[in-house]
């Protein structure tokens, strides 16, 4: 590498001289002259606001309420005029002085450029399955984070949010290809990563390239999908001002929980059955607490976020730049919580001759105020009747007391107060290339990438408690630091080239990556406290130090190479291979070749197709096959932990213990997954409906996962990675859109997307048939994370219902069964009700999603909408369960009806204290369906007629409001019925998982 | 334009050739790899070391294990507000898979276990100093495996049996009872014969003769081998141990962290605050600071000073006081044992002494709570550093006295040793006994039994020894679980043929094809 490493320097040099020269380009000024014009469309209507520059200048105007325009210019000059939607027109001022330009409706999006990876290809071009998303589609979605931008927006893509602030939603890719991890790769400027503190407001277009054949380039970790994102660059002309601004209220859902006077009269109730059915230890009702507290409006408020974005963009032909300042300040709707945020990013780039360059430079400094737990668990768990202040307890905070309220439940303002737990965070990342292009067909390029990641994390814990029981822990503090180092260096070749009608585009490549983590960290005992103020310096705190830290390393080498080759732009052919070798894998398995084929036929390019109302159709085939070892830096390397101690003798001292504590397999290989992609794009009535049906296979090898192993087999410390079994996808995605103008002023767009995507077990590793979590069994043959419960058939009546309940033999089922009990499905019959009586009652799996998005324009006025739902899954509702039925003096929902003899319902059981096999978690009472509709998105604009923001010295003014969740039609009676899933094999598991927040966002956008 | 072409292709040439492959080779050297450890002397005494450290976790004996012997012996209950937990002292197994005591408990001994195994598969590849050193290392960890598993026999019966190294695909087979005791009983001896009798004052606490000869002497009287029981007794008593063990002269110097290993210990679980963290880090196996101190305490603390989570029967309290001392007091037993109502009133000339810092409560009315291993700690800090007295002398002397019985009734010999137990406690010797009729519990092997059963429950309450005795007596018939009730309501919630094991966790049956849930779980 030491020579790639030296050219670098060479580059590097010559684009310092190109920068230089692009920022100090300078204007000349000629002899000027005075034009005027209008600028209409093809049916002659003014449109407002297009802009008209000279090019090579910073002279430019806009048109006025009649489309009309006023530009001193220099003779001779070339006049670019361009408005959205439109095509660009260049105009030459000969000796008119006054013009009328028409502009020509852009339709031919299938003209457009789509990155592909190391290259672009036209989308008519294009073979595989790839999703587009512009920028302008972004605008105006309310999202912090580039991938929860992204929701609803595409077919086959399952974005969900995660609702903590400051976090980062999860995104999946065609349903579940891995066990391990279902995440694509991320590329952003043709960095891997960096996702994750990205400003939405910086990207100028992602691509989502969905199958084998078009994530191919990026072989091992492109199993997933592959999601490209661009940055925004400047664009010729003057330079634009844009400065955005956004301000979001956000609400978190609530549970509608019981309070203090309704809860007492049914924990009351659960007393007196206790009481009466001798239930052990229970001889008379809680000495209730006074309070009334409703934890969730002591948690819970309306947060308040505000974004800030400003950027200078523009250029010339010879140079580009684009500079952006972020600002964010997220007061958490969540009690002590918070997230800030400052970016800034500067990217530019030039070409003079045959060198081109770029380079992309963001910073982004984060601090966050972190959230200790889930308070939606919490918000169960403790009784109302609980104080959040009691003098009485260590540190002064309300919690269970065993004669009062016996209750674990944690009191979550005493834990927000008394461990805080601070998170600032500084990003650098920053990639340049290089590019010589020969004879206007090679290209050269070197890319050159670096992230500089460091965090740290600050903890106080004050002493005081926040749970009964707790007993006195010491104060402490605690530093935690991690950094990391992440360098790419790419060099790539291209060669281009149009022989009369062979289109033929070829390159190759060689690519390493390393990655460098470190982490250390110091906790110590008893800060020094001045007042009620903690000094939280380690060296004024006086108590004992521990400390700890290591290391990551991994390095990932690959060559690649690929072929597109058209024939007319009608037969079209992409051969892409990628060898790849990664540090994680043991030696002798590291290297893996990944390699797909795809086809394309542009039937509309034949002579013989003559459809008048179809613009464009396109047939498409590829088949592929991608890698996966998203695993740990060394999972196949056994290490001895060097941790445990014991104690002997007297005077008692330490002895050093070491031992191996957690398993490995040493024979670990590389994840493939191969996939078979059919697709049919088509463009009808003069493109304005556009329609994409895809299908697709795919089945995965060697899975690696951290599959849990046996406890018995004694292992610590987090499952060895395995390479254990087989799945497969098999899906159908639709999508299709309509676009159109109504006159002058009326424009509409509406587009839905559909997919459904099965998935099967093909085997599971270690040899085994069956697999079982808690709640859910995986089986070769049906879909991973069905639900495996036992089934209730309602609520015993009397004791005649008890005894009736006989299997076929004659034997009472459930012999201590009380009237009000849950009677159980004895599914095999033995006349007891066992664990083998667990059965197959549901699937995690939506029959099939929806994605909708409209859209309208009317003069000023802009409006969208998005929706998308999910439909036929069935969900365990874990905050339901949890709830359970008073067994543990937790709290519950307002509305209940327990079983009682007065009252007696078949759906609910009767409520006691200290008996929990009615609320037991893996029954199917608590499965519910979850299908769901949601509008996701809701938001209206207008933009001010360019006249009245000339007057204001803008060139575009426009106001917004964004909704964001608020309406979902759901029959689910969770919070949410869209929630992070618990894991792989419990998809469908609702365990209080933290609802998406419902949000207004007020937006002002200014661009001069 | 020449000169550019000839640069590009030499870069590329020159990159291409020249990326050695072997940037990809990157070590983890964070910590020692297993390839390059087990190869002297002092890793396979770090190895055994580690083994020992597996006593302080929740689910082994920092805390845990003592809810679920106390919760289902006669002795104890827990009516801990977590209704889970407390469900679970009273045989109602609801989750199979409840984290803080089944799933625990099971997974945490086999980490012991694994850690065993490993000192066990590598020892011999290794060249010691001296063979009694390496005698010495291999007899520790036998009988720490051994230990291990005497309690997950105790617990669940029927278990996977693991004696080799692990690897994550392993489905280990289920043996029974006797299989595993047979077993223990070839390593037991093993270690007998490689271990010291004595220790250094900086080895102590490590396992010795003694304790080998002890858990063994256990494994026979559950396996009901009573005459090779006795030859253990034998050396322990009558012979060579003789020279190190007796009773000592008050019971309470066996529950205080101020008379540690003391002549009565055969062998005790070493708690420590030497690493005094100030918070909760027991459970974290990475951390070498993490907790050696026990819970024992805080776990059995009444309400509102503790966790609560077990507490005592109240019949203890009865049996205790209905035999008074040759002094005519209270047996100092019931003192040092549990704490009462009456305790103060009972104890006159211990009125004023504190339980965990604090005077009774009125609203505990008739309650008892655990006392032994208590400190006078206020409030109590989560640890202490009390030893708990896993093989008691006093324990020896009683299954010998019932391991005799066993084999020849009741002998003059059996009958001594009992006396030798209660006569410590001040009572009369059986046959002057003025409660008991010394000379019926004499007349047959029976009623001897019968009366050790007691004698057993009040010298050895609440130390995790009753379980183990109830299952040795025996639970498979509705009778013997009649007269339990009368003393422990829990046992109104007993099946037979099912609640004498608990149910393995549902996670280890459903994944391993060779491991069958415990009958009618």
């Amino acid at each position: 590498m030491k020579n790639g490493l030296f050219f670098l320097e060479k580059t590097r040099w010559r684009n310092l001289v190109l920068m230089l020269c692009v920022f100090g380009c300078s204007l000349t000024v000629l002899a000027q002259r005075k034009v005027s014009g209008t600028v209409t469309d093809m049916q002659g209507e003014p449109i407002v606001g297009a802009s008209v520059h000279e090019k090579g200048t910073a002279n430019a105007a806009a048109t006025d309420l009649e489309g009309k325009f006023t530009l001193n210019v220099a003779s001779g000059a070339v006049l670019g005029v361009s408005y959205i939607g439109y095509v660009m027109q260049e105009v030459t001022v000969g000796n008119q002085t006054s013009l009328v330009i028409r502009l020509e409706q852009d339709n031919k999006t299938l003209d457009e450029v789509v990155v592909i990876g190391y290259g672009t290809v036209k989308k008519k071009d294009l073979t595989g399955a790839v999703s587009v998303i512009k920028s302008e589609t972004l605008r105006d979605r309310n999202s912090q984070d580039i991938i929860g931008a992204m929701q609803g927006l595409t077919s086959g893509v399952k974005v969900t949010s995660s609702g903590l602030p400051g976090q980062q939603a999860s995104i999946v890719i065609r349903g579940l290809g891995s066990l391990t991890n279902n995440s694509p790769l991320f590329v952003v400027d043709g960095m891997i990563g960096g996702e994750a503190h990205l400003n939405p407001a910086d990207v100028e277009s992602i691509q989502i390239l969905k199958d084998a054949s078009s994530a191919a380039i990026y072989g091992s970790r492109a199993a997933n999908g592959v999601v490209i994102i661009t940055t925004k660059n400047g664009k010729e002309g003057p330079m634009k001002v844009q400065l955005d601004a956004n301000f979001t209220t956000t609400r978190l859902p609530q549970y509608d929980l019981m309070d203090a006077e309704t809860w007492k009269r049914y924990d009351d109730m659960a007393y007196d059955e206790a009481i009466k059915r001798g239930v052990a230890g229970v001889v008379r009702r809680q000495n209730h607490y006074d309070a009334n507290t409703d934890w969730q409006k002591e948690m819970l408020s309306t947060g308040i976020l505000q974004n800030y974005n400003l950027s200078f963009s523009g250029g010339s032909k010879s140079g580009k730049y684009f500079v952006s300042l972020n600002r964010l300040e997220d007061k958490g709707a969540l009690y002590n919580t918070g997230y800030d945020r400052y970016g800034f990013r500067v990217n530019t780039s030039g070409q003079k001759g045959i060198f081109s360059y770029g380079e992309n430079i963001s910073y982004t400094k984060t601090n966050r105020k972190n959230l200790n737990g889930n308070p939606w668990a919490d918000f169960i768990a403790i009784s109302p009747t609980i104080p959040v202040k009691d003098p009485a307890n260590p540190g002064g905070y309300g919690y269970g007391n065993p004669d009062r309220a016996n209750n674990y439940g944690r009191n979550l303002v005493a834990m927000q107060d008394l461990l805080s737990q601070k998170n600032p965070e500084n990003i650098l990342k920053a990639n340049i290339f290089g590019q010589v292009s020969l004879f206007n067909a090679l290209f050269a390029k070197l890319n050159f990438a670096y992230t500089n990641y460091s965090g740290v994390t600050n903890t106080l814990r004050k002493s005081g408690n926040w749970t009964m029981g707790q007993g006195s822990d010491a104060a402490s503090i605690g530093v935690q630091n991690y950094r990391s180092d992440d360098v790419l260096i790419e060099q790539t070749l291209n060669y281009k080239k149009t022989i009369s009608k062979h289109d033929i585009d070829l390159i190759g490549g060689v690519t390493y990556n390393t990655f460098n983590g470190e982490s250390g960290w110091a906790t110590k005992l008893n800060p020094l406290v001045v007042g009620d103020k903690y000094i939280t310096s380690l060296d004024a705190a006086t108590g004992n130090t521990t400390a700890g830290g290591g290391y990551q390393k991994a390095a990932i080498l690959s060559y690649l190479g690929r072929i597109n080759y058209a024939y007319a732009d009608k037969y079209l052919l992409q051969v892409t291979t990628r060898r790849d070798g990664t540090s994680r894998l043991p030696s002798d398995t590291r290297w893996g070749t990944f390699t797909s084929f795809s086809l394309g036929w542009r039937i509309s390019g034949e002579e013989f197709f003559d459809v008048p109302f179809i613009n464009d159709l396109k047939l498409r085939a590829n088949q592929g096959t991608l890698g996966n070892s998203s695993i740990g830096y060394w999972d196949y390397q056994a290490v001895i932990n060097t941790a445990p101690r014991a104690v002997f003798g007297s005077p008692e001292h330490k002895v050093i213990g070491m031992t191996q504590s957690q398993l490995t397999n040493t024979d670990l290989v590389w994840e493939r997954k191969t996939t078979t992609n059919i697709g049919l794009d088509a463009a009808m009535l003069n493109n304005r409906l556009t329609f994409t049906a895809e299908y697709f296979r795919s089945k995965s090898k060697d899975l690696l996962v951290y599959l849990p192993i046996l406890m018995s087999s004694g292992n610590e410390g987090g499952n060895p990675a395995v390479n254990a079994g087989s799945l497969s996808n098999t899906g159908i995605e639709i999508e299709t859109g309509w676009k159109d103008r109504v006159g002058k002023d009326f424009s509409y767009s509406a587009s839905l997307n559909l997919s459904r995507i099965r998935n099967k077990v093909l085997d599971l590793g270690y040899g085994r048939v069956e697999y079982y979590e808690f709640l859910s069994k995986a089986q070769i043959g049906q879909p991973l994370g069905a639900f495996y419960l036992y089934k209730t058939l309602g609520v015993f009546q009397s004791e005649e219902e008890v005894k009736a309940h006989v299997n076929s033999k004659g034997k009472v089922i459930q012999p201590n069964a009380l009237p009000g009990d849950l009677k159980y499905d004895d599914y095999n019959g033995d006349g007891i009700i066992s664990s083998e009586d667990r059965q197959l009652v549901g699937s995690p799996w939506p029959k099939f999603e929806m994605g909708v998005s409209l859209g309208a324009a009317y003069k000023g006025f802009d409006l969208s909408m998005n929706g998308y739902g999910r439909f036929g899954q069935d969900v365990w509702n874990g905050a339901a369960a949890a709830a359970g039925d008073f067994a543990n003096n937790q709290n519950n929902f307002n509305g209940i009806v327990p079983w009682t003899a007065a009252n007696p319902v078949n759906d609910r059981p009767r409520v006691v204290f200290g008996d929990t096999r009615n609320s037991r978690g893996d029954q199917s009472r608590w499965l519910e369906k979850g299908s769901f509709f949601r509008f996701s998105q809701v938001a209206l604009g207008y933009t001010l007629p360019a006249g009245i923001s000339q007057k204001a010295g803008m060139e575009r003014i426009r106001a917004g409001v964004t909704l964001q969740n608020l309406i979902t039609i759901t029959k689910y009676s969770g919070l949410d019925p869209e929630f992070r899933d618990s894991g792989i094999f419990t998809m469908g598991a609702d365990n209080t998982s933290f609802p998406n927040p419902r949000s207004v966002m007020f937006s002002l956008s200014l661009a001069f | 334009m020449k000169k550019y072409i000839y640069f590009l292709t030499c870069v590329f040439s020159l990159t291409f050739a020249s990326c050695d492959e072997s940037v990809l080779d990157i070590n983890n050297e964070n910590t020692i790899s297993t390839g390059n450890f087990w190869k002297t002397e002092a890793d396979i005494e770090s190895g055994v070391v580690s083994v020992y450290n597996m006593f302080y976790r929740q689910g082994t004996w920092t805390r845990n294990i003592y809810t679920q012997m106390h919760g289902m012996a006669d002795d104890g209950v827990s009516l801990a507000g977590w209704t889970e937990l407390n469900e679970y002292s009273k045989f109602i197994y609801t989750n199979y898979n409840f984290g803080e005591v089944n799933t625990k408990i099971w997974k945490e001994h086999y980490v012991a276990i694994f850690r065993a195994n490993q000192v066990l598969d590598n020892v011999d590849k290794v060249t010691f100093t001296s063979e009694s050193r390496k005698a010495d290392l291999v007899g520790q960890t036998k009988f720490l495996r051994s230990f291990y598993y005497f309690y997950l026999t105790a617990l669940w019966d029927n278990l996977p049996f693991v004696l080799k190294t692990s690897s994550a695909s392993d489905m280990p087979a289920q043996k029974t009872p006797d299989e595993i005791f047979t077993q223990l009983e070839e390593d037991l001896k093993d270690a007998v014969a490689k271990l010291p009798a004595t220790r250094t004052a900086a080895d102590q606490g490590r396992a010795t003769k003694g304790a080998a000869y002890a858990l063994l002497a256990k494994v026979y009287m559950q396996h009901h081998k009573w005459e090779e029981a006795i030859k253990c007794f034998e050396w322990l008593v009558d012979g060579e141990g003789k020279n190190y063990y007796d009773l000592m002269p008050d019971y309470g110097d066996n529950f205080r962290n101020t008379t540690e290993n003391n002549k009565e210990s055969l062998f005790e679980i070493q708690f420590s605050l030497i690493n005094n963290v100030g918070f909760d880090q027991t459970d974290n196996y990475r951390d070498p600071n993490a907790q050696m101190g026990s819970q024992i305490e805080m776990n059995q603390a009444p309400a509102g000073i503790g966790w609560n989570n077990v507490e005592a029967r109240r019949w203890l309290v009865d049996y205790y006081k209905r035999e008074k001392t040759v002094e005519g007091k209270n047996d100092i037993r019931l003192f040092y044992s549990v704490w009462y109502n009456d305790s103060a009133k009972d104890f006159p000339e211990r009125a004023d002494s504190l339980i965990y810092g604090n005077k009774w409560r009125a609203e505990w009315g008739n309650r008892v709570f655990i006392k032994k291993y208590s400190t006078p700690a206020n409030p109590l800090f989560y640890w202490n550093d009390n030893n708990f007295r896993s093989l008691r002398y006093s324990d020896m002397l009683l299954l010998y006295a019932e391991a005799l019985n066993e084999v020849s009734g009741p002998t003059a010999k059996a009958i001594g040793y009992l006396n030798r137990v209660r006569q410590r406690a001040k009572l009369p010797a059986l046959e002057s006994s003025s409660y008991y009729n010394g000379a019926q519990i004499a007349s047959n092997k029976n009623t001897f039994r019968d009366h050790l059963k007691i004698e057993r429950g009040l010298e050895l309450s609440l130390e995790c020894v009753r379980w183990i005795d109830l299952k040795r007596w025996g639970l498979n018939d509705q009778a013997s679980i009649d007269q339990l009730k009368v003393r422990d309501s829990d046992f109104n919630n007993f099946i037979v043929g099912k609640s004498h094991s608990m149910p393995i966790p549902q996670s280890e049956v459903d994944n391993n094809p060779n491991l069958k849930q415990n009958p009618n779980y």
